[in-house]
């Protein structure tokens, strides 16, 4: 129809007009939905551009408003109206669904509407009008009904009904689009509800189970149902319930009753430890994982059982060594060395837990750890773990000690040891007791392979520091050197006949320092004895200039040949004891005191030279009366009847515990150690109070752990002394005295 | 500046001769003479000769007997020790010349009368807790052997007894029984001092008291030696 016919008409018909034209193509579309004729979308357009007075464009705009709401109240309202459950939804997606075209189309064709009027008059878009329409008239009423259909659905799937996904997949997107660009629609009328009927379906279902299901089994059932949920989100709610969604079910299903679960005396978290079910202790780290506290309780709880166990192993050989006799003592040895290996094995049994189950998370590091730590730095039988360890090595380091070990068997056996040294506080006191028996393995040749005296000496220096090892080390190496020097020894012997003593000498030459201390005596050597030394003597300047040589006997063994009645032995002794028996080259019989006398010894090692000879093993002496202890109104003779059937013999001299001045000899120590650590601090700081010292020094102090007490007492030997000085205003500060 | 205090002392009796000055004539009794001659000197003379050899006298024992007699003054009372301080004594029960004449100077003492009206007002001091504390930490260094770093047991208790009566302690005796009980060993200069803090400081019942605070060993025991034996209840917090 040309303009200007529009201009003829009337308003009045022009708006019947308008609403012919509006209703017949909204019917129109919404019954086809399918394109106008081009003759309608003329007429659209005609009935748009009109100029006023004719101007039909606010009409137009009313009625389409008005249209549409007819429309939804006659037509889509009532096919909702007496719907329920899952026909109401499947209803609603189509009524949806078909609106939402319409509008499109609709849109478009009174698009010269949206372009201009619209716009000029900032108003509401077409999209927009008929949206709203739709949300006032229809979501808004349904919204209830539909959100308790929806509920329903899902609780009877969780109830393993098969459900109609597709279907809720739409109607959730519904909830989604009515809100356009925000959530709040899909929060308040639906997820709220939803979360919360979660909550209460998982709270009843969690008191069931938690009555019936083992604690195995129980974790079993939480994991199945929130990998449930989370399919559930992946197929048909929206992606940002997830995490709301799990929370819910995971707190009713797990953290309402972790507690409980974990304490639970049949199959609780202390006994699947106990058991060592490695998945089920897997499932619960990751369970758990996810709960405020829960990983800390279950270290907590795994601590306790370390350290029941470790602390069960201390007390099993606390009883053996209380059970026995003094006599005993080799009992109780083995109970020690008993423990050790316990220790060692209660250690590799834990590792694969915290490393695989519980995924080397630090705090059950730290636990394992904290609980070896208190129970392997209790006194165990009267002794220091520390001075166990040592004898633990040295049986293995020792001829005879592990030759049914392979070299890398050795290896691991001894790179498990010195890991437990990490857990142990006095370090110091390892060293001077591996010391100890370092000396005697290499000066008496009890040294196994000297490949592994050196490795176990690397694995310490790499976890305490080259300081820690530097004694130990040249220890090792002062017997290499030793080697050389005898070969040169040797050779100067055969190149100054004069000075060969006649007797085979070998000496081992000890750097002081590295060494334990020994004692030197003023021994009387047997005469036989004094060339050799003598000879040695002459040549040792030659090598080296400037040395103090100072002879230690008591370490000194000696091969003897003594004729016997019967037979002619070869005795390996020591050379305290070689000049015991000496001494009968030239007496028959002796007394103590005269023995005593001659050889210049104090009267403990008399006593045990002489118990070595004729009170234990092999009777080499006489003794008169013939008891088994020692007493200064014996004496002794020669026994020329003894006999064995080996052509040579040891004979051992047993060792006197010198525990008691190992100890001493730490403490001393520490004492320098604490001074140089403070005075370390001091003068670096220059001004420091009184906690901030304390704390630096015991974190510096790696080697053993200082008991607070000492430290304080360094500090005021240090004032003293003139190192530091207490502030005049502030007594809690010292200050570094240049 | 008991006897027996001065027969561990050195005794370097030297002699000088003291012109006629004011308290110069008493100072004649208490420094035992040598010579005569210089009493023919005039004042200025006699006071250059004394400050041309200020380290060779010492007053002692006997001198310091008189001295106490002519200030009508027990040798045994405390402002004996204020007049050590002021006069900044090396060593207890001796003062040598620069010491003593140094001291009267600083105290602007020229007659014997003035000095005993000096001694009330050192008394006083020692009501004053500045002072006081000054004093107490003076005495460590007085009242200690020459050449010893620590103070002997028997002397320290002594000098505590004195030092106490004065600024009342109500602990000091249990301290004193402690330390012969437990202790039996010198006293270092850093426990005297702290012993001063901790007295004023601490309250009776031990209660703001902090073991991990930077006292002294020996007081740390001390505390517990007074919780163990129910001397005090500390009030458990």
């Amino acid at each position: 129809m040309p303009a200007n016919h529009l201009q003829a008409l009337t308003s009045p018909q022009m708006s019947s007009r308008v609403t012919v034209l509006c209703t017949s193509i909204v019917g129109e579309v919404s019954r086809r939905l399918c394109k106008l004729s081009p003759k309608r979308r003329r007429r659209i357009h005609d009935m748009c551009i009109q100029r006023s007075p004719h101007d039909t464009t606010e009409k137009l705009y009313t009625k389409y408003k008005e249209v549409i709401m007819e429309y939804i109240t006659s037509v889509v309202l009532p096919s909702l109206k007496d719907k329920h459950d899952e026909f109401l939804l499947r209803e609603l997606v189509i009524r949806w669904s078909n609106h939402k075209v319409m509008s499109k189309w609709l849109s478009r064709f009174f698009s010269y509407l949206n372009r201009f009027f619209i716009k000029r008059n900032s108003l509401p878009s077409l999209d927009e009008v008929a949206f709203t329409c739709f949300q006032d008239q229809v979501y808004k009423v349904t919204k209830g009904k539909v959100k308790d259909a929806v509920i329903s659905l899902i609780d009877q799937e969780r109830g393993g009904e098969q459900i109609d996904r597709g279907l809720l997949k739409n109607v959730i997107e519904i909830f989604v689009e009515i809100g356009t660009d925000k959530m709040d629609y899909y929060k308040n009328d639906f997820e709220e509800e939803m979360l919360k009927e979660t909550a209460s379906y998982y709270s009843r279902k969690a008191s069931n189970w938690i009555l019936i299901e083992s604690f195995p089994d129980y974790m079993l059932k939480v994991e199945e149902c929130l990998r449930k949920e989370k399919d559930r989100v992946v197929h048909y709610l929206h992606a940002t319930s997830e995490p709301k969604l799990i929370e819910q079910v995971r707190h009713e299903v797990l953290c309402v009753y972790s507690s409980q679960l974990l304490e639970n005396e049949k199959s609780g978290c202390c006994v699947l430890i106990q058991e060592h079910k490695v998945d089920d202790l897997s499932r619960m780290y990751k369970l758990f994982s996810k709960i405020d506290d829960g990983l800390c309780r279950i270290s907590q709880i795994y601590k306790k059982h370390v350290t029941v166990e470790g602390t069960t192993l201390v007390k099993k050989t606390d009883d053996v060594a209380s059970n026995k006799e003094a006599e005993k003592r080799v009992v109780v040895g083995l109970q020690e060395q008993t423990f050790v290996r316990e220790v060692i094995e209660l250690h590799d049994k834990n590792m694969p837990l915290v490393n695989d189950c519980f995924q080397n998370h630090t705090l059950f590091r730290k636990v394992l750890k904290e609980a070896f730590e208190i129970f392997l730095n209790k006194t165990v039988a009267g002794s220091s773990t520390a001075e166990l360890l040592v004898n633990y090595c040295d049986n293995i380091l020792k001829k005879g000690g592990s030759e049914k070990y392979s070299d890398e068997a050795i290896e691991q056996i001894l790179e498990k040891a010195v890991n437990l040294l990490g857990y142990i506080y006095d370090k110091d006191l390892f060293v001077e007791f591996y010391r100890k028996k370092l000396a005697r393995r290499l000066l008496f040749d009890k040294s196994a392979n000297e490949d592994h005296e050196r490795s176990i000496l690397t694995k310490l220096k790499q976890q305490n520091g080259t300081h820690f090892t530097s004694k130990l080390e040249g220890m090792v190496t002062d017997m290499t050197l030793a080697r050389e020097t005898q070969a040169d020894f040797k050779d100067y012997l055969q190149c100054n006949p004069r000075t060969n003593p006649g007797i085979d000498l070998s000496v081992t030459v000890l750097t002081t320092g590295f060494w334990p201390s020994y004692r030197s005596s003023d021994f009387h050597l047997p005469f036989e004895m004094t060339k050799c030394i003598q000879a040695f003597a002459e040549f040792y300047p030659t090598k080296t200039n400037s040395r103090k040589l100072t002879w230690i006997y008591s370490l000194g063994t000696c091969n003897i040949t003594a004729k016997f009645e019967l037979q002619t032995i070869e005795l390996i002794v020591t050379t305290y004891q070689a000049a015991v028996l000496l001494l009968f080259n030239d007496s028959d019989r002796l007394s103590y005191s005269e023995i005593m006398s001659q050889l210049n010894l104090a009267d403990d090692d008399v006593v045990r030279l002489l118990q070595s000879l004729c009170c234990l093993k092999y009777k080499l002496l006489n003794k008169e009366p013939n008891t088994n202890s020692i007493s200064s109104d014996d004496v002794f003779a020669f026994n020329s009847k003894f006999t064995n059937k080996m052509r040579r013999i040891r004979i051992p001299l047993p060792i006197v515990d010198e525990k008691k001045k190992i100890l001493e000899v730490v403490d001393k120590d520490r004492k320098y150690v604490v001074d140089a650590c403070l005075i370390r601090i001091m003068k670096s700081r220059k001004v420091l109070n009184h906690q901030q010292l304390i704390t630096e020094c015991v974190e510096q102090l790696k080697v053993f752990k200082p008991d607070l007490k000492l430290i304080k007492k360094r500090i005021e030997d240090l004032i003293n002394r003139e190192y530091l000085e207490r502030d005049s205003e502030n007594l809690n500060l010292y200050r570094y005295l240049a | 500046m008991e006897e027996e205090e001065a027969g561990t002392m050195v005794h370097t009796n030297f002699y000088c001769h003291l012109g006629n000055w004011g308290i110069l004539k008493k100072l004649e009794q208490w420094f035992i003479p040598i010579s005569m001659s210089p009493w023919k000197l005039g004042e200025k003379a006699a006071l250059q000769a004394l400050k041309a050899n200020p380290y060779v006298d010492m007053i002692v024992v006997d001198g310091i007997s008189l001295l106490c007699t002519d200030l009508q003054v027990d040798p045994q009372d405390i402002v004996m020790l204020v007049v050590s301080w002021h006069m900044k004594a090396a060593t207890m029960c001796e003062f040598s010349r620069q010491e003593f004449i140094g001291g009267l100077q600083s105290l602007g003492i020229d007659t014997i009368e003035k000095f005993r009206e000096k001694l009330s007002y050192m008394r006083s001091e020692l009501r004053d807790d500045q002072r006081f504390r000054e004093i107490y930490n003076f005495s460590f260094g007085w009242a200690k052997e020459k050449g010893q770093k620590s103070l002997a047991l028997e002397t320290a208790i002594g000098m505590w007894q004195l030092l106490f009566a004065e600024w009342h302690w109500p602990l000091v005796d249990h301290w004193c029984q402690f330390l012969q009980l437990k202790h039996n060993k010198a006293i270092s200069r850093d426990t005297w001092s702290q012993l001063l803090e901790f007295a004023k400081t601490i309250d009776l019942q031990l209660s703001n008291y902090d073991e991990e605070g930077a006292w002294p060993y020996l007081i740390d025991e001390f505390v517990e030696y007074l919780t163990e034996n129910g001397i005090v209840q500390r009030p458990q917090n």
